[in-house]
């Protein structure tokens, strides 16, 4: 009798998380007509690619996406490099200052980041920053929950490899390449594939820094469509393309996902 | 063992802090530290991004404590968190439950449930815009009618805005809660149940005087980052209102973005920005204060 109680409320409550993305996979394929009198979204009756020909007419659409690409592959890049170096360096090397520095790290995380946008905003006017890639991208070339995910980690693996690799007359680097990085694949899997949603996700950095069409992310584009369009297939078939890398990275690294919420709230 | 000799050893040993630590200290205080001090710096100032800075002192402070539409800010952001922190936790704790009661499919079931978290709000607010439309082709005024409610006008009613703004936000990240949610349940002693059940209590009095009271930290994690969380919504106003009508959704955030960038008002917004950050600090503090070293949270 429970398991019955338990799949009933699986199955409803999966449906309600389901059916917002079954209802923009169906909305992109809808004519305009059907779209606007059809409130249950039932499977089109003559179902039509033309949504989709009609975002990437000019190339506009594609460019956003490449722009997403571009300000997220390399931060997210940067970010697994560093922030596997630097947890590395804060859980195992002694050095003066190494609590001091960490913990004024930690205690920049409650700062909220609307409080940096205006000032950074002010300092990227003056370096010409506006309407560049640089402004979204130097910033988050690594990031402290990053650190503070690799540190945790590490802490947790015992210094007898390195003490021999030592011994052995291996130098940081070799050690930091030969023995930590392997060990740290799905740490560092995990700061990436969260530098990867929270770079291709925002919407509040780019919407200050960025002011030309041609520049915005697919998040951004995608936000001035809704504004502008007021046609539902068009909107669902821009909202499926951009959703399908998104899909694609949580389809592949789910695990670290989970694995890093996890981990992030809990020592 | 020669002072060269020593000195190589110790740069062998710590080479990789210097190389590395300096350049990302560098940036750090460039990215972070300065911008922090530069805002505050601002406060005391008139800046019009043209020209250059006058200090008028406490001005913008004052204008700050006389100003109601900040005020109302600030109202519907606690009002946002009154009806976004309870039903984020009772979402998240009911999908966790149900997915650690030994269901097949669980794995599959969980990304489902998770998949709006990592989906762009832009995405999620452009699906909910339309599901909340307040015409009678609208899906949600055509479900309620078929229990004969009258078509509501949801996003553009100013008692209904902010409620469904909430509810958007409960769906985007209940999957993370539920997250929390799981590890707590999972590290629960299995023993615990099994001497409840020997002792005869029901499922319903395990849940209230087990597994409940047991998730305590949780709890509290989950209530702070949920409060945290809402004071800092935006994405979802900017979308779907506009932080209307009538000021219903404009959030502190919200009213931020507006006076720093669609009026240029940068200093007051700094202004802001930090009321938001004393807030959030101060919640913060709470944090630390109760749950203290006792928990494994940190």
């Amino acid at each position: 009798m429970k398991k019955v109680i338990s799949y009933v409320a699986l199955f409803i409550l999966g449906f309600c998380f389901l059916m917002p993305f079954i209802i923009m996979i169906l909305g992109s394929f809808k004519n305009v007509e059907y779209a606007q009198l059809d409130p249950l979204f039932w499977i089109p009756d003559e179902p039509t690619l033309k949504n989709y020909f009609y975002i990437m007419r000019d190339g506009q659409f594609l460019r956003w996406i490449f722009n997403s690409v571009v300000i997220t592959v390399i931060p997210v890049a940067s970010q697994m490099i560093f922030c596997a170096i630097l947890g590395y360096i804060f859980a195992k090397k002694k050095f003066f200052g190494r609590e001091v520095i960490f913990w004024v790290f930690m205690g920049v995380i409650m700062i909220p980041q609307q409080l940096l946008i205006i000032p950074k905003y002010i300092m990227f006017s003056d370096f010409g920053w506006i309407n560049t890639y640089w402004a979204l991208i130097v910033p988050e070339l690594w990031g402290i929950m990053g650190v503070f995910l690799v540190r945790q980690f590490l802490q947790g693996i015992p210094n007898d490899l390195e003490e021999a690799a030592y011994i052995d007359g291996a130098n940081d680097l070799q050690i930091f390449f030969k023995v930590i990085l392997p060990l740290s694949i799905p740490v560092v899997a995990t700061v990436g594939t969260f530098a990867f949603i929270s770079n291709w996700n925002d919407l509040f950095q780019p919407l200050i820094y960025l002011t030309q069409e041609k520049m915005f992310p697919v998040t951004l584009g995608l936000a001035s469509m809704l504004g502008k369009e007021g046609n539902f297939g068009i909107e669902m078939a821009g909202s499926a393309v951009s959703f399908i890398p998104t899909f694609l990275i949580f389809l592949f690294f789910q695990r670290y996902f989970t694995e890093g919420i996890q981990m992030s709230g809990l020592k | 063992m020669t002072l060269r000799a020593r000195l190589k050893r110790q740069w062998d040993r710590n080479a990789i802090v210097y190389i590395f630590l300096i350049p990302i200290l560098i940036h750090f205080a460039i990215f972070q530290v300065y911008p922090f001090l530069l805002s505050f710096y601002l406060t005391f100032m008139d800046w019009k991004v043209i020209g250059d800075p006058e200090f008028v002192g406490l001005k913008h402070w004052k204008y700050f404590l006389s100003d109601s539409i900040a005020w109302k800010a600030l109202w519907n952001t606690v009002m946002f968190s009154v009806y976004y922190i309870v039903p984020t936790m009772a979402v998240g704790l009911i999908l966790a439950l149900i997915i650690n009661s030994g269901v097949k499919m669980a794995g599959f079931f969980k990304g489902i449930f998770f998949l709006p978290v990592v989906t762009s709000f832009v995405i999620i607010a452009g699906i909910w815009g339309w599901l909340f439309r307040g015409t009678e082709e609208g899906m949600i005024n055509y479900l309620i009618g078929l229990i004969g409610i009258e078509p509501q006008l949801f996003l553009s009613d100013s008692s209904q805005a902010l409620p469904v703004l909430a509810a958007l936000s409960v769906f985007k990240v209940a999957g993370s809660t539920m997250i929390y949610y799981f590890a707590g349940l999972q590290s629960i002693d299995k023993g615990l149940y099994e001497a409840a059940k020997m002792d005869g209590a029901s499922t319903s009095k395990i849940f209230w005087k087990v597994t409940f009271p047991l998730l305590k930290p949780i709890h509290f994690y989950v209530a702070i980052t949920t409060t945290i969380g809402s004071f800092q919504i935006f994405d979802s106003a900017y979308l779907l209102t506009g932080g209307g009508p009538n000021y219903a959704t404009t959030t502190i955030v919200y009213y931020l973005y507006n006076q720093g960038f669609t009026s240029l008002n940068l200093s007051y917004a700094a202004v802001l920005s930090y009321v938001l950050f004393f807030i959030i600090l101060m919640i913060s503090l709470l944090q630390r204060r109760f749950l203290g070293k006792e928990s494994n949270l940190y």
